[in-house]
């Protein structure tokens, strides 16, 4: 695998507040990267980082092996970025505004532009100050669609769009995908980084806390199992690795340590179970246990 | 009538609190512009000034420009008449803008920000907000009128009576109203309010060129404008009440049409569609060049047009500037330097000033460039193949090609005009003005690179070279008068450049100052090719 991103150790400060104290991960080609993580943790400051538009303290970064700051203009003649907010001019249109970018970018597909407007139903004529937060993203999506890349930065691409569109997203994310090329996917919408990304990386107050896929983290974390026993499921609540236990009548509900899992399940044929589910965590459960924990 | 109006009395109290500030600074503003300049106006009426005034302003494009008078000879021209026909036009003008930019933006700018559909969901009236915009308009246009009215008669000057002072008030007040009108019907039409304000700023503008055709040719023919009905009042000679009548009765006719039209609209809707843009984009735009023009262009445009009056403005004194700078000791003051002819020494100074204001324009370019990075409309280009230094250039370019363009038709309105007025008497050529101006460049291209070193490196400083620039220019100004040291009025820029053409051409200064500013733009590049974007960060 070609690693296509490389980050070791970014630090970033603006004044005195530490935006980024110590973000390491890699993008490697092929894989989509989910990178998640609450408002202010240094998402946005990490691409920008990586785009060479705020240069970084101290730290490595590096993408196709360049640095991101000494050779900014050889590397982003191969990516493209959308922004969480798309800022347009108002007097030009969309159409013109989408060509504007994939010309400066060095040259698109105009079968694909075409294509795209199309797909994300946009009506290139309106000027932009007329399109709403949702029409502005769309611009974006075009125009770093429409060129081709061997790596895609998305900053909450799909903020303001509806869930129809969302889903063309992440179709034609899929598409890129399957064509080989790297995607870092900053989003706040778990469901979303939960279907595309291959990798999560977490960020808290400028930290990564947490790097693996998705399989990984959820071995490190605990299942929902709901259990209904014949016996007096009341017992299982002191079993080694059961959590946050709750009863209702015969029926128990709790958390529990998948290491523990056979333990538990052992302990619970002695009571004759009637019924057993076990839920994997979800991406916002985990996302929850390292913010609120 | 419930149905469509109902409580717009409530709707008009709430605006009048939620604007008492803005209104504050209308009335404030636009009166004291239009009433105190009286003693002002009493300074230039000593001597020879009114005969001097009044023989400036027969001059068709000075006509053309602030209105006619209906006094035919000088000697009957007095204080008054003259205050009223410089001043009565233009304050008209600019009461019926500030009319036209409210009503829009309480009407149509709601409507496209979702307010008017907030506000419709309560027990109001479907019409109640423009009813209530417009009432709030004319309530205001008249608290100006009595403003304007009592401030000039206060001043007990000469020929400045009392009625006729409230007349000039009232003729201001109504403007306003007219103004109200007419953005209140646009507001209907146009499918947003940046188009209505744009169509309704363009009617007016249109009725202005119209009279000024018409005042040049057959002032009887003014009378069929909206906008004569303001100035044609004559107040403080003829007093004609007259026009003020078919002022209100055109307010009504517009106000009934645009409820009609209102009413006959569903919300957001338009009469005229929406523009089309173009689906793709001009080979023209497509590079960092042509995006910036693009960018640029309105504020380009309206600049040279503004020079281009300026020049035109001062240009006509040239006919009759002797008459007049005899009578004024504070003029002659200013502006004599002994052993050369009055209108070269007004060259001189004026083109000091004129090419002050010209460096506004390639000052508000550069500083674009960061107002278009904390907008955050570059990040995305940021991302691209586009270099900073690209960017950075661009603009600077852009700057001074516009600065280049603002001194040739500043310069060449003002020579133009000039020569044209001075008749045969003229003792400068169109060169000697154009050298003059561009005599001026150092000074320009220094502002320039003031503004590209703040991009540079504390961008937010850029709107402290506007300071700056305002500094040397009242030093300029008034610098003549004061008598000041001269290492105080060298803290000016212009002060180091010789005055074209009574002094001679300086080429090391002249050399020198570029060599700096250019250095500044270096300079500042360096510091805008490593410093952290500022995005909203």
């Amino acid at each position: 695998m070609t690693e296509i991103v490389k980050l070791q150790g970014l630090q970033k400060k603006f004044g005195k507040f530490q935006a980024l104290s110590d973000v390491t991960f890699t993008v490697n080609a092929g894989e989509v990267v989910g990178f998640i993580g609450p408002n202010g943790a240094g998402k946005s400051t990490t691409i920008r980082a990586l785009l060479g538009i705020i240069k970084r303290d101290a730290g490595d970064a590096e993408i196709f092996g360049k640095d991101v700051w000494k050779d900014s203009l050889e590397i982003h003649k191969r990516i493209s970025y959308v922004p969480g907010d798309v800022a347009l001019w108002g007097s030009l249109t969309g159409g013109e505004i989408i060509d504007l970018f994939i010309k400066l970018h060095g040259g698109g597909d105009k079968q694909k532009r075409d294509y795209l407007i199309k797909r994300f139903e946009l009506d290139p004529k309106k000027k932009a100050k007329g399109y709403s937060k949702g029409n502005r993203q769309k611009v974006g999506l075009i125009a770093a669609l429409s060129v081709d890349s061997d790596l895609y930065i998305f900053d909450e691409p799909t903020s303001g769009l509806d869930p129809l569109m969302e889903a063309v997203f992440q179709e034609e994310v899929e598409k890129i995908k399957q064509a080989g090329k790297a995607i870092l996917l900053s989003s706040h919408i778990l469901s979303e980084v939960e279907r595309l990304a291959d990798k999560v990386v977490i960020i808290r107050q400028g930290k990564i806390v947490e790097t693996g896929t998705l399989d990984e983290l959820r071995h490190l974390t605990r299942s929902t199992v709901t259990l209904v026993t014949k016996g007096d499921v009341a017992e299982m609540a002191s079993v080694n690795g059961v959590h946050d236990f709750t009863q209702k009548d015969n029926q128990a509900t709790f958390s529990a340590d998948n290491q523990c899992m056979n333990d538990i399940l052992k302990e619970a044929t002695k009571l004759g179970v009637t019924k057993f589910e076990s839920v994997p965590p979800t991406l916002e459960d985990l996302f929850m246990r390292h913010y609120e924990g | 009538m419930k149905e469509k109006f109902a409580r717009s009395n409530t709707l008009f109290l709430q605006y009048l609190k939620r604007d008492w500030k803005k209104i504050i600074i209308w009335i404030l503003g636009i009166g004291l512009f239009s009433a105190a300049f009286i003693p002002a106006f009493e300074e230039i009426a000593k001597g020879q000034g009114l005969i001097g005034m009044f023989e400036t302003l027969q001059n068709p494009a000075m006509t053309a420009m602030v209105g006619p008078t209906p006094v035919e000879a000088a000697a009957d021209y007095t204080l008054g008449a003259m205050y009223a026909h410089e001043m009565l036009l233009f304050c008209g003008l600019f009461a019926m803008i500030i009319a036209v930019l409210h009503v829009v933006g309480h009407t149509r700018k709601e409507e496209d920000l979702g307010l008017t559909e907030l506000v419709r969901s309560f027990q109001i009236g479907r019409q109640a907000n423009s009813l209530a915009a417009m009432a709030e308009t004319v309530f205001i246009n008249i608290l100006l009128a009595l403003f304007i009215g009592g401030v000039m008669a206060s001043f007990g000057a000469d020929t400045i009576s009392a009625q006729s002072s409230f007349l000039f008030g009232a003729s201001i007040g109504m403007a306003g109203i007219i103004g109200a009108g007419i953005a209140l019907v646009m507001a209907q039409m146009m499918p947003t309010s940046s188009s209505a304000t744009g169509s309704a700023l363009g009617l007016v503008g249109l009725l202005y060129i119209i009279r000024s055709g018409t005042d040049v040719s057959n002032v009887d023919l003014t009378m069929f404008n909206p906008m004569g009905w303001t100035y044609l009042t004559y107040p403080f000679t003829e007093n004609n009440w007259i026009p003020l009548i078919f002022a209100l009765i055109f307010c009504v006719v517009m106000t009934v049409i645009a409820f009609t039209l209102e009413g006959g609209r569903d919300m957001g809707a338009s009469y005229l569609p929406q523009r089309q843009g173009r689906e793709s984009a001009k080979k023209s735009l497509l590079s960092v060049q042509g995006l910036f023009i693009k960018l640029n262009k309105g504020v380009m445009i309206g600049w040279v047009i503004a020079f281009v009056i300026m020049g035109a403005a001062y240009g006509s004194i040239y006919g009759d500037m002797q008459t007049f700078l005899e009578s004024n000791e504070l003029m002659k003051q200013m502006f004599a330097h002994s052993g050369f002819s009055i209108e070269e020494s007004f060259t001189g100074t004026i083109m000091m000033v004129m090419i002050g204001l010209v460096s506004i324009l390639p000052i508000a370019i550069v500083n674009k460039l960061f107002a278009e990075e904390s907008r955050l409309h570059l990040s995305q280009l940021h991302a691209t193949k586009v270099t900073r230094g690209q960017l950075y250039w661009t603009s600077i370019g852009i700057a001074i090609f516009a600065g280049l363009i603002g001194i040739l038709f500043a310069s060449g309105s003002l020579g133009g005009i000039a020569i044209s007025a001075m008749g045969d008497s003229a003792t400068m050529d169109i060169v000697d003005f154009l050298a003059a101006g561009y005599n001026f460049l150092p000074s320009l291209l220094f502002f320039t690179g003031l503004a590209a070193l703040a991009l540079g490196w504390a961008p937010k400083l850029g709107k402290v070279v506007y300071a700056y620039l305002g500094y040397s220019f009242m030093l300029n100004y008034f610098g003549g008068i004061l008598d000041l040291p001269d290492a105080f009025s060298k803290t000016a820029i212009q002060s180091w450049i010789p005055q074209l053409p009574m002094e001679e051409f300086d080429a090391p200064v002249f050399i020198t100052i570029m060599a700096i500013s250019i250095a500044l733009m270096v300079l500042g590049y360096l510091g805008y090719k490593r410093r952290d974007m500022i995005e909203g960060a």
